[in-house]
């Protein structure tokens, strides 16, 4: 499928889905290349979960072809989930074991040995800044400590390609930090391939090499970082590509200072 | 507020409609018209039974007939609202805290959540029915004026009702605010009910104090239920002729009522405007190993199944249900079996334990993903072969349903005057090894094409869509019909090996159909994960 010569970890072509026919991702092209930190970026409802769920094997595509690690999806798919590591929309978190519980058991379910996912399982509460929430249920963790959890569970088995459907949407400064230096050391270190949507773009910029652009549906702008925002923050180019075309001021004009008691 | 009103009711009714309306509602709605088909009559006849009840005690105009007419009436109907109330409502319509943005004095959104949960909740139609048969009755028996007075004490009845359960769902909710502290008040009062049930049962047929003694001591404690206490004395004093009388019990009616609803109200808002973290403990040292179920996917699959149904609160109600039945059935029934009847029969009580523990776990088998929310696009994400995690929710389920049964049996044992024989020990295990399969095969249909996202409370209904409780019903009847069959024979021919053998063939062809079936399920459960996986994780809730 790939005509070039550099090595991708994520490759769709025409990848396409519809819900009730109408089309919620059309004709992606996407090309991630291995190694890369890629911001997957559109407004709300543009496709960018559909898309990574289709990539994840959550959701089954309407139409073209997806390659993951060089796998076909369709007919490799199994075998691909355990190269890669998701952090879904909502999560994946069994809310009633531990914190401790819940990696050593994803751990497991990846196929690492018992004493070997454990030693992971302590390692990486250690490095989330949750070793003495350990012992606590899943349930009880507040949000940014469950996201926080997710990505470890993401990380346990050691995945060549990470997919983070917005993992900072919901949680506070402190946590944003703690999960960005996380993920910067990941991709400098070379370890992993970082697949990552948000539209909170100023962490983005910060941390991505390269980025694709989704609106309604359709990839609009895709290539590295500086080949995407050009001359511009990502920001301006974001809203210049996918921004809003009604001008300000129209409608709503019953909006407006009202005089009190009236 | 008629707007405010409006508004409010809408959003109920809109929200009953979309639940009929979404993936799956129209069996939901079969399934509902059906239990409404079954409760509308049964509504019916304790109304015109109530009704009835009340002719006869306007009739009697004052005496004992009169007084205990009253009583039971508003007893008996305030006892029975509240206790279904309570085991059913998930008081969605009553949590402040999402209506607190809304430029609406917080005191009228709940009291109106109050009025459209009476108006709106089909349950409710049926205790309305019930005090509309009260009013009936009265006024054929004695039409008159006095049946405004009537109708003020039955809607304020309805009102006080609603309004104390309220007050006990906000305190509930306050106090036991961590969940483990819940989830065991909840089982600590499940257990009170159940041994307080038993005690009853058991001094049944015991020498009971003469009913004059106990007046008294019922007249100090009737105070408790004040909704059904007021009416009670105003319906006395109204159904005897006395009007003026019954004012006063009226007037202290509604004061009680106002009172209880302020601090409801006062609790709610209170909950919903300091809403924190539940302050849960811990549950292990980080990096513990407990269980000793080691390696491998297989075994995380059934550590993880175990663990889940171990901090499951039905889980743990059902061990305690159990053998406490079990005791029951083997004080009272067995002992009123005679010898003569035979060894198969004797040993009815037993087999029967032994089809209760798969039955206390009906929610457990047909709705097998129901509690895994997000958890369970884990189990799609990962490399797993579904057929082994369909496996290990069987197993894991088998082995507490066997834990159940042989504590109950036990107990049976300890405690049953009329021992059923040995050899039925061993069949009643064949029988619930043989039944396990079948169940399991066919609640994994159920679990993969109805699941539903379920809460970690005690009430059963909130872990099963109406349509998966009405196929249970049919599964189990059809499981215990085939079961039965040898059964029959055995008693006909009276040869027990007849019974055995015949369950050892049942559970060798459900143990075959099982392992021919499971990975077609799981394929099933591969192939609908788009629908699946939003039912399960709460995402269409």
């Amino acid at each position: 499928m790939s005509d070039s010569p550099e090595r991708l970890a994520v490759e769709t072509r025409g990848l396409t889905r519809l819900f009730d026919g109408k089309p919620a991702v059309s004709s992606l092209d996407l090309r991630v290349p291995a190694g890369a930190f890629y911001g997957f970026l559109g407004p709300n409802g543009a496709g960018k979960s559909t898309t990574m769920k289709m990539l994840t094997g959550l959701l089954r595509p309407s139409g073209g072809e997806a390659r993951v690690l060089g796998a076909d999806l369709s007919r490799d798919g199994f075998e691909v989930r355990g190269r890669i590591g998701v952090v879904p929309d909502g999560l994946a978190l069994f809310e009633r074991l531990s914190g401790a519980e819940m990696l050593r058991i994803q751990g497991q379910l990846y196929g690492l040995d018992r004493k070997v996912a454990a030693l992971r399982a302590g390692e990486l509460l250690e490095a989330m800044e949750l070793s003495a929430e350990g012992g606590k249920l899943v349930q009880d963790y507040s949000h940014g400590m469950k996201k926080k959890l997710a990505l470890a569970c993401a990380l346990i088995h050691g995945p060549e390609l990470l997919f983070l459907d917005e993992p900072f949407e919901g949680i506070d400064a402190v946590a944003v930090s703690g999960i960005r230096r996380m993920l910067q050391d990941l991709v400098a270190r070379r370890a992993l391939t970082i697949f990552l949507t948000s539209h909170v773009l100023e962490v983005v910029e910060r941390l991505v090499t390269h980025v694709g652009i989704i609106h309604h549906g359709r990839l609009i702008a895709q290539g590295s970082l500086a080949e995407v925002r050009a001359t511009g923050s990502l920001e301006e180019t974001f809203i210049r590509l996918v921004g809003e075309e009604r001008p300000a001021g129209t409608g709503l004009s019953w909006l407006g200072p009202r005089e009190v008691g009236a | 507020m008629r707007n405010e009103f409006r508004a409010l009711a809408e959003l109920r009714g809109r929200l009953l409609w979309r639940r009929f309306t979404a993936r799956g509602g129209i069996a939901e709605g079969v399934a509902s018209v059906v239990l409404l088909v079954i409760a509308v009559p049964v509504g019916l006849a304790f109304a015109v039974a109530i009704g009835f009840g009340a002719f006869q005690a306007v009739r009697a105009a004052g005496g004992l007939r009169t007084d205990v007419g009253a009583s039971a009436i508003f007893f008996g109907i305030w006892q029975t609202w509240t206790a279904v109330s309570l085991t059913l409502n998930d008081r969605d319509g009553l949590d402040l805290r999402r209506f607190l943005v809304f430029p609406i004095r917080p005191a009228r959104v709940y009291a109106m959540g109050l009025l459209t949960g009476l108006l709106g909740d089909p349950v409710g139609l049926v205790w309305g029915a019930m005090l509309g048969g009260v009013f009936v009755g009265a006024a054929i028996a004695r039409p008159g004026a006095w049946l405004a007075v009537l109708l003020v004490v039955l809607i304020a009845f309805a009102v006080a009702t609603v309004v104390l359960i309220a007050l006990i769902q906000e305190v509930l909710a306050a106090v036991l605010s961590t969940r483990r502290m819940r989830e065991w008040a909840m089982i600590g009062s499940v257990g009170v009910s159940v041994g307080f049930l038993v005690l009853l049962l058991w001094s049944a047929d015991r020498p009971v104090r003469a009913a004059s003694d106990a007046i008294p001591v019922l007249r100090i404690i009737q105070w408790f239920a004040w909704p059904g206490a007021f009416p009670a004395a105003a319906a006395r004093e109204l159904f005897a002729g006395r009007v003026a009388a019954s004012l006063p019990w009226i007037a202290g009616l509604l004061l009680a009522t106002a009172i209880t609803g302020w601090l409801a109200f006062r609790i709610a808002l209170a909950q919903a405007r300091g809403a924190g973290s539940s302050g849960e403990g811990s549950v292990g040292r980080p990096g513990e190993v407990g269980l000793g179920l080691r390696g491998g996917r297989f075994g995380a699959l059934l550590e993880k199944e175990a663990r889940y149904l171990y901090r499951q609160p039905l889980a743990r109600v059902d061990a305690l249900l159990a053998p406490v039945l079990m005791a029951f059935v083997a004080m009272k029934v067995e002992p009123r079996i005679p010898a003569e009847a035979g060894e198969v029969v004797r040993a009815l009580p037993l087999f029967g334990a032994a089809v209760y523990c798969h039955l206390l776990l009906q929610a457990f088998w047909l709705n097998a993903f129901g509690w895994e929310r997000g958890g369970a696009r884990a189990l799609f994400l990962a490399p797993l072969d579904l057929t082994a995690v369909l496996r290990a929710k069987g197993l894991v389920l088998y082995a507490y349903s066997l834990v159940l049964f042989l504590v109950s049996a036990a107990v049976m044992a300890a405690v049953g005057k009329g021992m059923a024989p040995p050899w039925a020990f061993a069949a009643a295990l064949v029988l619930h090894a043989a039944m396990a399969p079948w169940l399991f095969a066919s609640g994994n249909v159920v679990s993969i094409l109805r699941p539903k996202a379920a809460s970690f409370a005690i009430q059963r209904n909130s872990a099963l869509s109406t349509f998966s409780g009405l196929i249970g019903m049919g599964i189990v009847s059809a499981a215990m019909g085939a079961f039965a069959l040898p059964a029959f024979l055995a008693l006909r021919m009276e040869s027990p090996a007849i019974l055995v053998g015949g369950w050892v063939v049942l559970g060798i062809a459900g143990a075959l159909v099982l392992r021919g079936v499971l990975p077609r399920e799981a394929r099933l459960l591969a192939d609908r994960r788009e629908e699946f996986l939003p039912a399960v994780c709460g995402d269409d809730a």
